[in-house]
């Protein structure tokens, strides 16, 4: 029996291991392994300016929390609003350390992945914590608790003297084997760390939804008193929904805190768990896909807007600052339009695009 | 077949004398393995009583039969064995378990499946990953293997899915393995909903009107498995279910409810002679 693994035609199984690869043929792996190539290599031969690199940093962060959020939102199917706390308590996890020991402390310049790896532990334990509600409560209800965790985080950042008030803490240059990393490598330095982490990531959901720990969730959402018929516990896998969701947020949140070099309360506010909960929406809720489309989507369109009302700005210089007017509109906008013709989101498209091409030249 | 009826007599008499004397019970229970007993089992919503001192035997390899009038509380009997319900008082005992109490997935890691009457599947998924589903509990590797892939996580997902594919194989699924369960016809998918408790590797199988609204080709062909589950896979298979015509056939033996209460029960043959069971059914002259 000759196999042709090229091709989607004439690519035919002969066990289940194989029928459970990620990649059906060798086309997608290759096409996959010049995507990662590309990805590495073209910082190298392109001219960036540190400012467009922090914001692709700033996507490359979203993602990893986002696939955090689609875990919950996505795959187990309960909203959360407070998922801008789950990284804020990673990035203040870091803060911490940095509070008591100093923001140039060795543990924080020479051990940060280690720092990534505590500030993701410590968003499970307090994702696990949040995420007990859901034994009893169900939909909105538990929506609620977890806009409550939000501004009890708020609160709490904002008057405790160790966490500065809300007041920025700085976190000290790592260093690399290198040495320290420069002002000049700091973005491109985290760039490359960021991405590392979103393809683990990736790769770690992408194995999970294969196994029983991601069907559960699923299952989870789909009918839970199915899921409970077939041995799967409700309450607890909805509770640890919520940790794996934390863990991501707070390895976000530890990336948020290195690249900005500090850590400020404004950046985990209520604005931006709407926000997160937008990327996943226009994304796509429950698609792997989805988590990388939906921040770079929603970050992009957020600059195009501001320099759009710069640009509008310079012929109609009666009116105020229109970005503050513009950023809601559109951002309420993008939504609601989402929600009313693709609900499936961005991830839509790359499906319909993606099996047009497999099909090209036939329609069908 | 009278002597299977005078057999079941004789034990639930034994039962009855044994539930005097506690120790007397726990001895009776372990001489009978995974046994389902009924003891004395009430349920009341407010006022009303679903059941009421419901006493039930259900023998292992056997296919029981639990038949009544709409509302006369056989769904809700099921609901409390696989706890779904928990009763107002009562017992109810698999095996050397006592089920009263226990939730639906520490009932269904005892061995006992079941399937619902209005279709409770993951509409969203295809046909195979709601079997899939079902293996939860039967698949044993940790977090880390499976988010790495690795070892014994992919060996068992390679191994599980081939146990999934002769349960498809099973119940004649094969066209719609990869079709999304809510796409389905209904008959497919209560033939799914069949499949997916069988895949949870059960003993004692809880099949909730099963054959609703189906047409007679499609009843035959569920009879089929149903016989086939119990004969050749050894599995004990407790029937609720409105056709009395494939009930009285393929039963070993019939428990008729009416308004909660355990009207009659024995063989087909006596059950449908029995002049309380054909009142219910029929009404009085």
């Amino acid at each position: 029996m000759s196999q042709n693994r090229w091709l989607a035609t004439g690519n035919f199984f002969t066990s289940y291991r194989q029928e459970q690869r990620i990649f059906l043929t060798h086309l997608d792996r290759l096409i996959f392994i010049c995507l990662l190539v590309v990805l590495f290599v073209w910082p190298l031969c392109v001219e960036v300016s540190n400012k467009q690199m922090l914001v692709i940093d700033n996507i490359l962060i979203a993602i990893v929390a986002i696939l955090g959020l689609n875990i919950l939102t996505g795959f187990a199917g309960l909203i959360s609003i407070g998922h801008a706390a789950f990284v804020g308590v990673g990035a203040y996890t870091v803060a911490s350390f940095s509070r008591v020991l100093g923001d140039s402390h060795l543990l924080l310049t020479h051990g940060w992945p280690l720092m990534i790896l505590a500030a993701g532990l410590i968003g499970t334990i307090m994702g696990a914590f949040v995420g007990l509600p859901a034994f009893r409560l169900k939909h909105l209800y538990l929506a609620i608790a977890t806009l409550s965790f939000q501004m009890i985080f708020q609160w709490t950042i904002n008057f405790m003297t160790f966490f500065n008030q809300g007041q920025t803490i700085s976190v000290g240059r790592v260093s690399w084997f290198t040495g320290q990393i420069g002002r000049n490598d700091h973005y491109l330095f985290w760039y490359y760390v960021t991405l590392s982490i979103v393809i683990l990531f990736s790769f770690a959901v992408r194995n999970l939804l294969r196994t029983r720990y991601g069907r559960c969730l699923v299952a989870v959402r789909d009918n839970d008193r199915a899921a409970d018929a077939m041995g799967i516990h409700p309450g607890f896998t909805k509770v640890y929904a919520f940790a794996l969701s934390g863990f991501f947020a707070g390895v976000a949140g530890a990336l948020h805190a290195y690249l900005w070099r500090g850590v400020g309360y404004e950046s985990f506010t209520l604005h931006q768990s709407i926000s997160y909960l937008a990327m996943a929406i226009v994304g796509g809720l429950g698609t792997l896909i989805g988590s990388f489309f939906g921040p770079a989507a929603m970050i992009m369109l957020d600059l195009q807007v501001e320099n759009l009302s710069q640009v509008i700005g310079k012929f109609l210089t009666v009116t105020m600052d229109l970005a503050t007017a513009f950023r809601p509109l559109t951002f309420g906008l993008v939504i609601v339009l989402f929600l009313m013709f693709e609900p499936r989101g961005i991830a839509n498209w790359w499906r319909i695009a993606r099996s047009y091409v497999k099909l090209w030249p036939f329609r069908y | 077949m009278t002597n299977v009826y005078s057999f079941q007599k004789e034990h639930s008499n034994q039962a009855f004398i044994a539930g005097i004397n506690i120790f007397g019970l726990i001895a009776y229970v372990k001489g009978y393995m995974a046994d389902l007993i009924i003891k004395n089992v009430t349920l009341s919503f407010g006022g009303l009583n679903a059941l009421s001192r419901v006493n039930m035997q259900i023998q292992t390899a056997r296919i029981t039969s639990i038949i009544g009038p709409n509302g006369a509380g056989k769904t809700s009997l099921l609901n409390c064995i696989s706890g779904f319900y928990i009763p107002s008082s009562g017992h109810i005992y698999y095996g050397e378990h006592k089920i009263t109490r226990s939730s639906p997935h520490t009932v269904s890691s005892l061995g006992i499946a079941r399937s619902f009457q209005n279709l409770e599947l993951f509409r969203g998924m295809s046909v195979q990953d709601n079997l899939l589903l079902a293996r939860h509990k039967n698949l044993r590797y940790n977090f880390l293997q499976a988010v790495f892939y690795f070892g014994k996580a992919s060996r068992i997902e390679a191994e599980n899915r081939g146990y999934v594919e002769k349960i498809i194989d099973f119940m004649e699924l094969e066209p719609y393995r990869k079709k999304i369960v809510g796409s389905l016809s209904y008959g497919i998918q209560k033939r799914v909903e069949v499949a997916r408790a069988l895949t949870l590797g059960p003993e004692l199988l809880l099949l909730d009107e099963p054959m609703a609204g189906m047409n007679i080709e499609e009843k035959e062909d569920m009879v089929r498995y149903i016989l086939d589950i119990n004969n050749e896979w050894n599995i004990t298979v407790v029937l609720v279910e409105h056709d009395l015509g494939v009930v009285m056939d393929i039963s070993d033996y019939v428990y008729v409810l009416d308004f909660g209460l355990v009207i009659g029960a024995g063989v087909p043959r006596e059950v449908s002679s029995d002049p309380r069971v054909i009142e219910a059914y029929i009404g009085e002259d």
